[in-house]
């Protein structure tokens, strides 16, 4: 088996786990090898130099040795600034990196879909929701179920989806049709009004379910949670 | 076949649960307590024995504590009116042990952590509401660990003490004392810089 050295590859750490005493096993999610194992050796030491940058949502450059399917990280070093999420923008990264790792492989490498996480993680501050459904949109596309979505949609017809035909023009009186306007603006990637954001996350919700299975997310149900338990003052 | 007999394989078995221990150094520490610390190895085990029996987890600040009475829950302490929340014992500990502070604790044992199924009920955050709710503190202290865990859960903490009108603060994160910025990595100095203060 060849042992690949790889050298200061952009990347991003998508959880951490404790792992043996001081080590650190890092699920990575790199722009040239997809996502890898790394097991990040006395990271958890008491002056390890690598665990403040091994954070979430902090562009890295990564360095391995590849031995089987983890590799053992041998540099890393910091790539710009870790995007600024404020409080329950965090979430919402965390559900970014769950989806990745529910539904990618490892060592698949999607770069496109790497370019598209970096401007996700960029947006989220300022505009969460649509953020999250153009990835979404494009992590369905880049995982062979992309959304049939085509240059001759008209903006005042509703349409409703079917997962063979894609748009298929709806009846006049089908309530959970989509506005022709709202599949426009998702394929345009510009989702800026209420009907839009509702109409996108409506219509990924039933592809990205039928993709996770029967486990639900972990960061969607703690977010839930977190929001039913706070106070209503 | 086990190299060694029945109650010595057990007795390396158990050592090996501790943290940093491996097959070798448990075989060391058994031949050890066995051949010269006979008499401290009686202690250990009536240490261990004792000690399981009698610590438990404090109800009211979550902290290891012995009987009904908590050290840290005393009404000197209550009076303050601070409750200092952190991550796990060994953080009150450092606190205790390196601080003037001598309020109240709530120990978290752990911090929120979605992809690890680590949510508000297993923190016992239910538990703190109901203790902000007495009206006994007058300022809650977030001293979650500077990580993005920590943070996120810093941000939860805020939103219950707010709700119950209760201040908040976060302890400040920056250059260590004795530091050199040169060697002090970028996120840390952004932090001491956004967190600058007037003199």
């Amino acid at each position: 088996m060849t042992r690949a050295r790889i050298q200061l590859t952009p990347g991003h750490v998508l959880r951490t786990q404790p792992y043996r005493d001081t080590s650190l096993l890092v699920e990575a999610w790199t722009y040239h090898h997809g996502r890898v194992g790394l097991i990040a050796r006395g990271s958890r030491a008491p002056r390890s130099r690598t665990r403040a940058l091994l954070q979430p949502f902090q562009p890295l450059l990564l360095s391995w040795n590849e031995q089987g399917d983890l590799g053992a990280l041998t540099g890393v070093e910091a790539d710009g600034h870790a995007a600024a999420l404020p409080g329950e923008a965090i979430f919402s990264g965390w559900y970014l990196n769950e989806l990745l790792i529910r539904l990618l492989p490892r060592h698949d490498p999607h770069p496109d879909l790497y370019a598209d996480y970096v401007v996700a993680l960029a947006q989220l501050p300022s505009a969460l929701e649509a953020a999250l459904r153009i990835f979404e949109k494009n992590l369905l596309t880049e995982l062979g179920y992309g959304l049939q979505l085509d240059d001759d949609l008209d903006p005042a017809t509703p349409y409703r989806y079917d997962t063979e035909l894609g748009p298929v023009v709806a009846d006049s009186g089908d309530g959970d049709a989509y506005a022709g306007s709202s599949l426009i603006a998702l394929r345009d990637e510009q989702l800026d009004d209420e009907t839009a954001l509702r109409d996108a996350r409506r219509l990924l919700r039933a592809p990205l379910r039928s993709l996770l299975g029967d486990k639900p997310l972990e960061t969607a149900r703690l977010l839930r949670q977190i929001r039913k338990s706070r106070p209503t003052a | 076949m086990s190299v060694y007999s029945p109650r010595l394989a057990r007795l390396i078995d158990a050592l090996r649960r501790l943290p940093g221990v491996g097959p070798k150094s448990a075989q060391r520490m058994a031949f050890q307590l066995l051949d010269r610390e006979r008499g401290a190895a009686r202690t250990l085990a009536q240490a261990l024995t004792d000690a399981l029996e009698h610590i438990g987890r404090c109800p009211s600040c979550r902290m290891f504590c012995e009987g009904g009475d908590c050290r840290y829950c005393t009404p000197a302490r209550t009076a303050s009116g601070h409750l200092c929340v952190v991550e796990g014992p060994a953080d009150l500990m450092a606190i205790e042990a390196g601080t003037p502070y001598r309020g109240r604790y709530f120990v978290l044992m752990g911090r929120l952590s979605p992809l690890d199924g680590i949510g508000p009920d297993e923190l016992g955050l239910d538990q703190l509401q109901a203790q902000l709710a007495t009206g006994d503190v007058r300022e809650l202290i977030i001293a979650t660990n500077p990580t993005v865990e920590g943070e996120a859960t810093a941000h939860c903490l805020a939103e219950i003490a707010r709700a119950q009108n209760v201040a908040v603060s976060r302890i400040a994160h920056g250059v260590p004392v004795g530091g050199e910025l040169e060697y002090v990595d970028g996120g840390t100095l952004a932090h001491a810089l956004s967190g600058r203060r007037q003199v």
